[in-house]
């Protein structure tokens, strides 16, 4: 086994499962272009050839010489501390990725789930918004029941979810909650701080983006939330 | 003369325009304090600010993003003395003896040794930019066509995934995963959908903006969260001692080969700053007398490293405007600002586009003199900065970032693809591989396909026809070197182990 480790194994994995499914793709639109002889499909069809070899000659190199970097300049001049940071916080763990990537899954839920349900009840207009109102509300319950058990997955998680409710909830209503929970994540928790904090960079964001630049935010598309950001643009404008 | 002229034309335009001032100081100070606050840096300013640059002229989208790169270079070195935390990874190897200096009551004298040289070191490599980038373009228009082109692209991406990651094969495979996002959407000859999985969204292509913001911006506070940066620094009582004439007269030889290397460092692509402040340090090292002596406080170790990591800037704009190239990941944003207007960079921009060229050669003359004098003024108003928790600066990115994404096209996905790349992001970086190179990847991929399907159309797809194109020829031949010698340090080679310290 040299010095190899499953993790390696598994990213190695990871990369040719990768090649495989993007290559099975590629006969999609593996069709002829009269002027150009190589058809759509051979430039990406090389990249995954090239990747695949890039991927074993990484296998290779762990097999040989594990963790080591190729030249110590280099590795010092790309070292960001996030492999140290991931290393010392031991969030290297397959109980870390599982939880991780468990909690990843609540945001995507949030971007299908209401839609099956309400064509599973034929549900439309109001009562397909509650639908969206209720998973929403369920799903951030189990977000934050969650979130402290694993702090870095949350806030991998939170701004997806922020990003896959903007759409219905609007930027308006919901970045308050956003900035309190980032602030939160990142260990703050003194409530004055965090309310004064949230209200200045919330008005602060207003005032260049809404009053000043004319940005258009999402304002949602589920009532009470649509009201509140139409109120705060005209109230701004 | 020629070119006095038009940096004197560039000059006036620059400081007649109420407008290019404001975003000139604004590009100066935000540089300087992105690339200070630990947690942040220059690209994540840059990459927060592109959306935005819509709304700017393209003269004043592409001087601020140049400025920006000039300062923020810089602006890493206060905290990497002070408090042995370097801004950005370019002035790691500032800390290296800076931090010691700081320990032995020589702040003063490393702040003023890195707002000199780092002046210095950035104004040679501009003036060296000016004078030989327009005569680079010039040639380049007769000489370079699609063959040509792809040859570089192919050179450029050879270099940049062999000292990008940790390791070649991290590096090959970030690149080649920035290649690979590119391909997603219509193919540049025949029109045909690729990887679109029958999402209108990504008929488009993957927009370059979210990406970008994904994997800099919100990569880095996925990452500070699993570091918890905490922003409770005590402010020191800081003073900015310029070293004396005779102390630079005796380190004359490390600025002047510190310029060199930082110069060659920023010309080639995918090098850049980083690794030319920590070759500009290495070679210090070797070259000195007294190698014991770094890492314990020794002001050439902060000179060599400072003068090296600015000398690099000026050089970097050379391939991306007299070319079309970027060789870095901030030059790969600059690609993004010149397309967000309809342009494109390359030799033609000199004909098409010469004010908004020497505005920008006079912005980053200015930008560097200006670290002199703005540079002495601001440590203190940086350090004070520096007390601002990373809490609260946190969700103000985050925000800053979703504004950026959602208003270039309006389209809430585009959030959604920016935070599913800072979540990629995150992973890749600490499984040592470079995002840098896939953003790389994914704005060279697109060029190089494109010339590689114009080049062979051109040789009737004859691949033979490289050799009567000797430019091609020989930059094809430079990538094979470089990927053949890559692969055989990489399975044969020791790592032997050059003398960088870590203080």
């Amino acid at each position: 086994m040299g010095q190899l480790r499953v993790g390696h194994l598994v990213e190695a994995g990871l990369w040719l499962l990768l090649c495989l499914f993007l290559y099975i793709y590629s006969f999609d639109f593996d069709k002829d272009i009269e002027i150009y002889k190589f058809g759509a499909s051979a430039w990406p069809r090389v990249i995954i050839l090239l990747m695949a070899i890039a991927a074993i000659g990484q296998l290779f190199h762990h097999w040989k010489k594990g963790d080591e970097s190729s030249s110590q300049i280099i590795s010092a001049a790309t070292d960001d501390g996030a492999e140290e940071a991931a290393h010392e916080s031991h969030h290297e763990s397959l109980k870390w990725y599982a939880s991780t990537f468990g909690l990843l899954v609540i945001p995507f839920a949030y971007m299908r789930v209401p839609d099956w349900i309400a064509s599973f009840l034929s549900l439309e207009g109001t009562s397909a918004h509650v639908i969206r109102i209720v998973c929403a509300v369920i799903l951030a319950g189990v977000f934050v029941y969650y979130m402290r058990r694993n702090m870095v997955g949350a806030m991998l998680t939170l701004p997806l979810f922020f990003a896959a409710l903007l759409e219905d909830m609007g930027f308006y209503s919901i970045a308050p909650f956003f900035i309190i929970g980032v602030m939160y994540l990142f260990g703050e928790r003194r409530a004055k701080p965090m309310a004064l904090v949230a209200g200045l960079i919330y008005g602060l964001l207003m005032l260049l983006f809404v009053k000043i630049l004319f940005v258009g935010l999402p304002i949602g598309n589920i009532r009470p939330f649509y009201d509140i950001g139409s109120w705060v643009v005209t109230v701004l404008q | 003369m020629d070119a006095f002229n038009n940096f004197l034309t560039g000059t006036i335009t620059l400081f007649s325009d109420p407008m290019g001032v404001l975003i000139f100081f604004g590009g100066v100070i935000g540089g300087m304090l992105f690339g200070a606050i630990p947690g942040v840096s220059m690209l994540t300013l840059a990459a927060i600010l592109l959306p935005f640059t819509a709304h700017l002229s393209p003269e004043h989208g592409i001087m601020l993003f140049s400025v920006i790169y000039c300062t923020g270079v810089y602006g890493g070195a206060i905290t990497a003395i002070l408090f042995n935390i370097p801004g950005a990874p370019e002035n790691a190897p500032t800390a290296f003896d800076g931090y010691p200096m700081t320990l032995k009551g020589q702040a003063g004298k490393a702040v003023g040794a890195a707002v000199m040289c780092s002046a210095l070191g950035g104004t040679v490599s501009t003036i060296i930019m000016m004078l030989a980038t327009a005569a680079i373009a010039d040639w380049a228009i007769s000489a370079f066509g699609p063959p040509e082109i792809f040859a570089l692209v192919f050179f450029g991406l050879a270099v940049a995934a062999s000292v990008g990651a940790k390791t070649f094969w991290k590096g090959w495979l970030s690149i080649l995963a920035g290649l690979m996002v590119a391909v997603v959407g219509l193919d540049p000859v025949g029109g045909i959908e690729r990887y679109d999985f029958e999402m209108p969204y990504l008929l488009a292509g993957i927009h370059f903006i979210p990406t970008i913001l994904g994997f800099f911006a919100v990569s880095e506070i996925f990452v500070q969260v699993e570091k918890k940066v905490k922003g409770d620094f005590v402010a020191p009582k800081i003073s900015v001692d310029f070293p004396s004439l005779s102390e630079l007269i005796a380190h004359k030889f490390a600025v002047i080969r510190s310029i060199v290397i930082g110069f060659f460092c920023g010309i080639l692509p995918g090098i850049g700053a980083t690794l030319a402040a920590f070759m500009g340090y290495n070679e210090a090292v070797r070259w000195s007398k007294t190698p014991e002596e770094f890492g314990k406080g020794k002001l050439e170790g902060v000179i060599s490293s400072e003068t090296a990591n600015n000398a690099a800037t000026g050089a970097a704009m050379i391939p991306l405007l007299a070319l079309g190239l970027p060789g870095g990941a901030l030059t790969a944003m600059m690609v993004g600002v010149f397309q967000m207007h309809d342009m494109e960079p390359g030799p033609l921009v000199f004909i098409n586009s010469a004010d908004l060229v020497w505005v920008v050669f006079a912005a980053m003359f200015f930008a560097n003199i200006s670290i002199l004098f703005i540079g002495f003024l601001e440590t203190k108003t940086i350090i004070n900065l520096l007390r601002i928790p990373f809490q609260f600066l946190a969700p103000m990115i985050l925000l800053l970032a979703t504004v950026g994404a959602y208003a270039v096209r309006g389209l809430t996905i585009d959030v959604i693809v920016m935070f599913l790349a800072g979540v990629i992001g995150f992973f890749l970086r600490r499984s040592g591989y470079s995002v840098a190179g896939i953003v790389l990847g994914l704005i060279l991929g697109k060029i190089g396909e494109q010339t590689f399907a114009q080049a062979m159309q051109m040789l009737h797809f004859e691949w033979s026809g490289y050799l009567d194109r000797p430019i091609a020829f020989g930059l094809l031949v430079a990538g094979v070197l470089t990927l053949c010698g890559s692969i055989y340090g990489a399975f044969f080679k020791k790592n032997r182990r050059p003398p960088i310290t870590s203080g």
